[in-house]
C-alpha cells in the first residue's frame, strides 16, 4: 500500500536517528580522566549501564579478558604503571560505545628536595627544586618567598620548569629569607620549606675557559689562565678569589693553590714530560662558599724532544723517566 | 661628666650608655697623619679592609660564645625572629642601587657612624656579661673595633673628609622605659651581633668598592664600568 507517510511520522523518525547518532557520537567520545593510586584496586563501571548489562571493553583497542569483570564493571587488581590507558565499554551486541575512561596510574608526591643559591650576587637568587620519587602524574607547584614579612616575587625560568628567580631589592639584610614550596596532584599534596641569610646561599657558577699552556724552555711549569664566571655581575665591587687544583693524571693527589686576585698563574713544580689535569674553583672574596670544580684543563710542560702525542696511553718513555726533575737542559738560551 | 658610678637601673638596657657615648664620639679617633711622602689614602684603605675581616673571623668565635651563654632558642642556627626593638641599631642593609650610587665620603661616613654605635652597644653587653672569659674576649673585641674605627678616620682624614660630629639626637639616648624583660634583653644582644656581622660583611664590600677607584689604572676600570651600567 503506497499510502504517503505523513510528516509528522518523518519528524520523530528524524529525530529518533538524531538521539541513536547522539548515542553513539556523542559525549561519551571524549573520555572521563581518572586517576589512581599504584598498587590500589580499582573499579571502573560502564557509565550508566546496568550491572547485568552485556559489555565488552577494550584498553587502547585490544578486547579484554571477561574473567576481568564483574557484571559490566572492570576490575583491576595491583594497579601497575601499565595498566595507564584508555578503556572502553561496549554493547556487546551492538558494538556501541558505551563508556570511556584514560585511567593514568601514579602516586601522591613525597616531600619536594627545594634549594637556592646566589651565582649572581648581588643581583638575586634562584630557587630550584625536585620530587626525589617520581609521581608519573602530572604535578603542579607553587612557590612563596619571604623575606622577613615582605612577600617576594619569584620570577619563573623562561626555560626550567623547576626553578625561578628572585631579586634582590635590598642588600646586606639580618633578617632571613624563607622559600616555601608545595607540590600538589589528583593523588595528594606535600610541601616544604627553608630559612636562609642572604650570604650563606651565595655560590658563584665555577670559573670559565680554563686553559692550560707549557711554558716554553722551561720543563717543569704550565702557565694557567681562566676567566670569572660570565653570570657573576660586578667582579670589580664583588671580587672573586679562586681556588687552583693541580695534579699528573698518573697520580691521585691533587695540589692545591688559592689565589686572591688575577685570572692566571703558573705551576712551576710540575713532572717534567707528565700531562697534567687542573681545575679552578671561585667564591666570593668574603661570603658564600665555593663553586664547583670548572672544567678540566689538559696539558703536558714543554719537554726538549718534540713528543708524538698520541691520545691512547703510551708505553713508558724510559729516556723520560730516568730524567731527574730540575736537570738543566741543553739549550743556551733559556 | 659621666654619670656617678653605681648600680645600672634595671630595664635600662643599652640607654645607660647615653653619656659614656657621648664621651667616645668624642675622643681624637684620628690618627696624626705625616702628609710628606703620602702614598695616599689606598695603604689605610687595604689595612681597613684587612681589619674588617679580622674582625669578622674574630665575632664568630665570640658571637658563637656568646649565643650559647644566652642558651636556646639565641644558638639555634635556625633562630628566625621577627625585627622588633632593636630601633636604635644602626642597619646595614640598604637598597642595592642606592648603595651603589653612594659617594665615598658618604660610604665612609655610614661606615663610620655605624661603627661608632656599635662599639657603644658592644662596650655595654661587656658591662653585663656574666663570666670573667666572656668580658675579656668582648674587650679583647672592643679594642680592635677601635682599632676599625681609628683606620676609618684615617681614610676619611687622608681624603679630606671630616669626621662626622653626633648631630642632637641621633645618639643613643637615655630612654627610663618600662623594665626590659630578660629574654627582651637578650633579643637586643642577639640583634647587635647579629648587625655587627652584617656590617662586618658589608664594610668589606664597601672597601673594595674604595679600593678600586683609588687604583691609578681607575680610569680605565671606571670607563669599563660605565659601558657595563655599573
Amino acid at each position: 500500500m503506497a499510502a504517503p507517510v505523513p510528516w509528522a511520522c518523518c519528524a520523530v523518525l528524524a529525530a529518533a536517528a538524531a538521539v541513536v547518532y547522539a548515542q553513539r557520537h556523542g559525549p561519551q567520545e571524549t573520555p572521563h580522566v581518572q586517576y589512581e593510586r599504584l598498587g590500589s584496586d580499582v573499579t571502573l563501571p560502564c557509565g550508566t549501564a546496568n550491572w547485568d548489562a552485556a559489555v565488552t571493553w577494550r584498553v587502547n583497542g585490544t578486547d579484554l579478558a571477561p574473567d576481568l569483570l564483574n557484571g559490566s564493571q572492570l576490575v583491576l587488581r595491583g594497579l601497575e604503571l601499565g595498566h595507564s590507558g584508555v578503556y572502553a565499554c561496549f554493547h556487546r551486541d551492538s558494538w556501541h560505545l558505551r563508556h570511556q575512561v584514560l585511567l593514568n596510574v601514579g602516586l601522591p608526591p613525597r616531600e619536594p628536595v627545594l634549594s637556592c643559591r646566589s651565582n649572581t650576587y648581588p643581583k638575586g637568587f634562584y630557587c630550584s627544586w625536585h620530587l626525589p620519587t617520581p609521581t608519573y602524574i602530572p604535578n603542579t607547584f607553587n612557590v612563596t618567598v619571604l623575606h622577613g614579612s615582605k612577600i617576594m616575587v619569584c620570577e619563573k625560568d623562561p626555560a626550567l620548569k623547576n626553578r625561578c628567580h628572585i631579586r634582590y631589592m635590598h642588600l646586606f639584610s639580618t633578617v632571613k629569607y624563607k622559600v616555601s614550596i608545595s607540590v600538589s596532584n589528583a593523588l595528594g599534596h606535600n610541601a616544604t620549606a627553608i630559612t636562609f641569610d642572604e650570604f650563606t646561599i651565595v655560590k658563584p657558577d665555577p670559573p670559565e675557559n680554563v686553559v692550560a699552556r707549557p711554558v716554553p724552555s722551561n720543563p717543569r711549569r704550565l702557565e694557567v689562565t681562566w676567566q670569572t664566571p660570565s653570570t657573576w655581575p660586578d667582579p670589580e665591587s664583588f671580587p672573586l678569589k679562586f681556588f687552583l687544583r693541580y695534579r699528573p693524571l698518573i697520580l691521585d693527589q691533587w695540589q692545591h693553590v688559592e689565589l686572591s686576585d688575577g685570572t692566571a698563574h703558573t705551576i712551576t713544580d710540575a713532572y717534567a714530560g707528565k700531562e697534567y689535569i687542573i681545575q679552578v674553583a671561585a667564591k666570593d672574596n668574603e661570603i658564600g662558599t665555593w663553586s664547583d670544580w670548572s672544567v678540566a684543563a689538559h696539558a703536558t710542560p714543554w719537554t726538549e724532544e718534540p713528543r708524538h702525542l698520541t691520545t691512547e696511553a703510551q708505553a713508558p718513555d724510559h729516556d723520560q723517566h730516568h730524567q731527574l726533575p730540575g736537570t738543566p737542559t741543553h739549550h743556551e738560551d733559556l | 661628666m659621666l654619670p656617678a658610678a653605681g648600680e645600672p637601673a634595671a630595664g635600662d638596657s643599652w640607654g645607660m650608655l647615653a653619656c659614656l657615648c657621648a664621651v667616645l664620639w668624642h675622643l681624637p679617633a684620628v690618627p696624626a697623619l705625616n702628609r710628606t711622602g703620602d702614598p695616599g689614602p689606598g695603604p689605610s684603605i687595604q689595612k681597613t679592609y684587612d681589619l674588617t675581616r679580622y674582625l669578622e673571623h674574630q665575632l664568630r668565635s665570640l658571637a658563637g660564645t656568646y649565643l650559647n651563654y644566652l642558651g636556646p632558642p639565641f644558638n639555634e642556627p635556625d633562630f628566625n625572629p621577627p625585627r622588633l626593638g632593636a630601633e636604635t641599631l644602626p642597619r646595614a642593609t640598604v637598597n642595592l642601587e642606592v648603595w651603589r650610587s653612594l659617594n665615598d665620603r658618604l660610604r665612609l661616613t655610614q661606615n663610620y657612624e655605624a661603627y661608632s654605635h656599635l662599639l657603644c652597644y658592644l662596650r655595654g653587653l661587656n658591662r653585663q656579661a656574666a663570666t670573667a672569659e666572656l668580658r675579656r674576649s668582648l674587650a679583647h673585641f672592643c679594642t680592635s673595633l677601635q682599632g676599625l674605627l681609628g683606620s676609618i678616620a684615617g681614610v676619611m682624614a687622608a681624603l679630606g673628609y671630616p669626621l662626622p660630629q653626633p648631630l642632637p639626637g641621633t645618639e643613643p639616648t637615655w630612654t627610663p622605659g618600662p623594665a626590659h624583660s630578660d629574654f627582651l634583653q637578650k633579643m637586643d644582644d642577639f640583634w647587635l651581633l647579629k648587625e655587627l656581622q652584617t656590617w662586618l660583611w658589608r664594610s668589606a664590600k664597601d672597601f673594595n668598592r674604595l679600593k678600586k677607584k683609588m687604583q691609578p689604572p681607575a680610569a680605565a676600570v671606571t670607563l669599563h664600568l660605565e659601558a657595563h651600567g655599573f
